[in-house]
């Protein structure tokens, strides 16, 4: 079967006055995705996901929903329902009544809407709340009733506004578990507008990491966290370690010179800086090893290898984290797991030998 | 004296409130009394009472001519209160739309008529309003409009302007602060689930906002029913209604006794209205919580 496209965006661009939130933007969503608008907050990803529910309309540019051009469509006939940041649940209405409404609205008749507002609670685990009120429910609950509020519809597509911003960690990473399971099982695109990219990483099929109203990268979790292609993803999504260096050559291998002359290999380096430039190395702290000077370690072409002196130790639980003072003054955190708890930890002040491989070093502009 | 004090919050909070009472025992809840008192009285010739006890002044109120009256007010007051909310309701809407900035003028224009007396403002009306020398039916006549001058002058419809006039910006501000605190995202929640503009104002908005228009409401029909200054000045000494039969009483009749009935009688009505208007609250927000 092919891939149909859910949601098109096509050169879409909303300004406010003379602030630009969403610049030029283009995406395809296919049928059945789960998709994360990820990005800080005025990043333009709520405005987004507004023009694509009709709250907003585009300045310029073409929205499809479904293969049916929107245009300037009012929210409520178009084929989307929204699952609002702080709910929105209507507090003079009983969960029954919230979760009809739409159905009411479309003037289904009595007896399917009881048959389906059963359903819908039964689907988010819900069954005989029908008759309490929002504000007699716990923030999980409350979240759950919008949930079935909006999936009842059948919608084409399901938009959800940092719908887990509100509740504790825990419940937090309850739900985000819940919400991929219960995406695959209804099989309706989820247009999930985050700000947490640990949220995105976890529930997304594809991710759209945003910046000042443009995509700055687009792809599944893996690429965005393991291949940011610029400074600002590598920055945003997780943590990472950034070095100044000067981009010695880009071809047939990449390499970099560091701070003191120290050259190391990278596998990428942004398309555009030529040799001569100077550039950012960015490395993940969890990619980093480190070896006692009795140890051997891995060396050959695609191993960067630079001493230093362990600056600050910081405990977390799972793993250290690791403060080294490079010896060419640079300082990189490294992030090692604890496996063994035994074992003798890192002394401060202690020489360590820090290396890491080649294909985990990424170059971006400065 | 400071440390007593620091360790009897009682006689903290009894000193807090000492000014406030002592002037509403004095100046409200003995008069109040005195009219209640004066109501079972027999009147004196001149005004005044004589100390004989009766009930006769309470059983001649529910005579046609005073009842009438009295219905008639309550057709004035209804009339005031429902053109309040008719034009104040939009009124407050269109203001919670308004950004931040532009509301706080909007409320300030609103609040400028209360810096001026009120019958000034209602002698104003009477110089618009007049029939022969109007400012209205002069205009009109000479433009040639019309022929004749309208009735807009000593009449009901004189009064329920003038009364609508005066409680407006009352009315306006407890429907504005309930606009006001509805969460826009309700709004747009229904919107989002194909809910018409009709649908959302009738099963989101209002409801949601009732509280407020049932306050303002109270706010408006209570003094409008009592009214006495509007009706003397725009009512043209031929339509009257209760408050002014009671001034009349004490002024012109010197029946000081029949006045405090009537004033009794009004008073237990308005106690009855405020007291079913926080019970319908009280039970709406009680249904909320539940």
């Amino acid at each position: 079967m092919p891939n149909t496209i859910a949601v098109e965006l096509r050169d879409v661009v909303k300004a406010f006055g003379s602030v630009v939130a969403v610049d030029n933007l283009s995406l395809s969503i296919p049928d059945g995705e789960f998709f994360s608008l990820l990005g800080p907050s005025g990043c333009g990803k709520t405005t987004t996901l507004r023009m694509i529910a009709g709250f907003e309309m585009p300045t310029s540019g073409e929205i499809d929903i479904a293969g049916e051009a929107q245009g300037y469509r009012p929210a409520h006939r178009r084929p989307v329902n929204t699952v609002f940041q702080h709910y929105a649940l209507f507090p003079h209405m009983t969960v029954y009544d919230n979760v009809a409404f739409g159905l009411q609205m479309q003037k289904v008749d009595k007896s399917a809407i009881a048959r389906r507002v059963a359903e819908s609670l039964d689907l988010v685990q819900l069954n005989g709340m029908d008759k309490r009120r929002p504000k007699q429910l716990s923030g999980g609950q409350q979240q759950r009733v919008a949930l079935a509020r909006a999936l009842i519809n059948r919608p084409k597509v399901l938009l959800l506004d940092e719908p887990l911003g509100a509740l504790d960690l825990k419940l937090r990473k309850e739900m985000q578990v819940e919400l991929k399971t219960l995406q695959q099982e209804v099989g309706i695109t989820f247009i999930y507008v985050t700000h947490d990219q640990e949220e995105a990483l976890t529930m997304s099929d594809r991710i759209a990491v945003m910046d000042q109203g443009r995509v700055q990268q687009l792809g599944v979790p893996e690429d965005i966290y393991e291949r940011p292609v610029s400074r600002f993803v590598a920055d945003f999504i997780g943590e990472t370690n950034f070095l100044h260096c000067m981009v010695m050559q880009t071809a047939p291998r990449g390499e970099v010179e560091l701070a003191g002359g120290i050259r190391v290999p990278v596998s990428w380096i942004r398309e555009g800086i030529s040799p001569g430039s100077q550039a950012l190395l960015s490395l993940r702290p969890e990619k980093i090893n480190l070896f006692e000077l009795s140890d051997t370690y891995p060396t050959g072409p695609d191993s960067a290898v630079v001493h230093g002196h362990v600056e600050r130790l910081v405990y977390v639980g799972t793993d250290t984290h690791h403060t080294i003072k490079l010896d060419n003054g640079a300082t990189v955190i490294a992030r090692v797991q604890n496996f063994h708890v035994e074992e003798e930890p890192w002394e401060i002040g202690e020489e360590v030998i820090v290396q890491w491989d080649a294909a985990h070093a990424r170059v971006f502009r400065e | 004296m400071e440390q007593t004090l620091r360790r009897n919050p009682a006689l903290r909070a009894w000193l807090l409130i000492a000014p406030a009472g002592l002037f509403l025992l004095i100046f409200f809840i003995l008069p109040l009394f005195i009219v209640i008192i004066y109501g079972f009285l027999e009147r004196g010739t001149y005004g005044g009472v004589v100390w004989q006890f009766t009930a006769e002044n309470f059983s001649r109120v529910f005579d046609s001519l005073y009842f009438s009256t009295f219905l008639r007010s309550l057709y004035i007051a209804v009339l005031t209160t429902l053109f309040c909310i008719l034009v104040g309701y939009p009124l407050a809407y269109f203001m919670t739309s308004r950004p931040p900035r532009q509301r706080n003028l909007l409320l300030l224009l609103l609040m400028i008529p209360f810096w001026t007396n009120f019958l000034i403002r209602t002698y104003a009306w009477l110089t618009l309003l007049r029939t022969n020398t109007g400012l209205i039916n002069v205009t009109l006549m000479n433009l040639g409009i019309i022929k004749e001058p309208l009735p807009l002058f000593g009449n009901d419809f004189a009064i329920v302007l003038g009364l609508v006039y005066g409680w407006l910006p009352v009315a306006v501000l407890p429907m504005y602060a309930s606009l006001d605190r509805l969460d826009r995202s309700l709004v747009e929640a229904a919107r989002d689930l194909y809910a018409s503009g009709g649908q959302v104002f009738r099963r989101v908005i209002w409801p949601l906002s009732l509280p407020g228009v049932v306050a303002g409401s109270m706010l408006v029909f209570i003094p409008s029913l009592g009214a006495f200054v509007t009706p003397a000045i725009l009512g043209g000494g031929k339509s009257l209604m209760i408050g002014n039969v009671i001034s009349n009483q004490f002024l012109a009749a010197h029946d000081w006794p029949f006045g405090s009935a009537l004033s009794t009688l009004m008073m237990v009505i308005m106690l009855f209205a405020t007291l079913l208007y926080f019970r319908s609250t009280a039970l709406k927000a009680k249904e909320e919580r539940a």
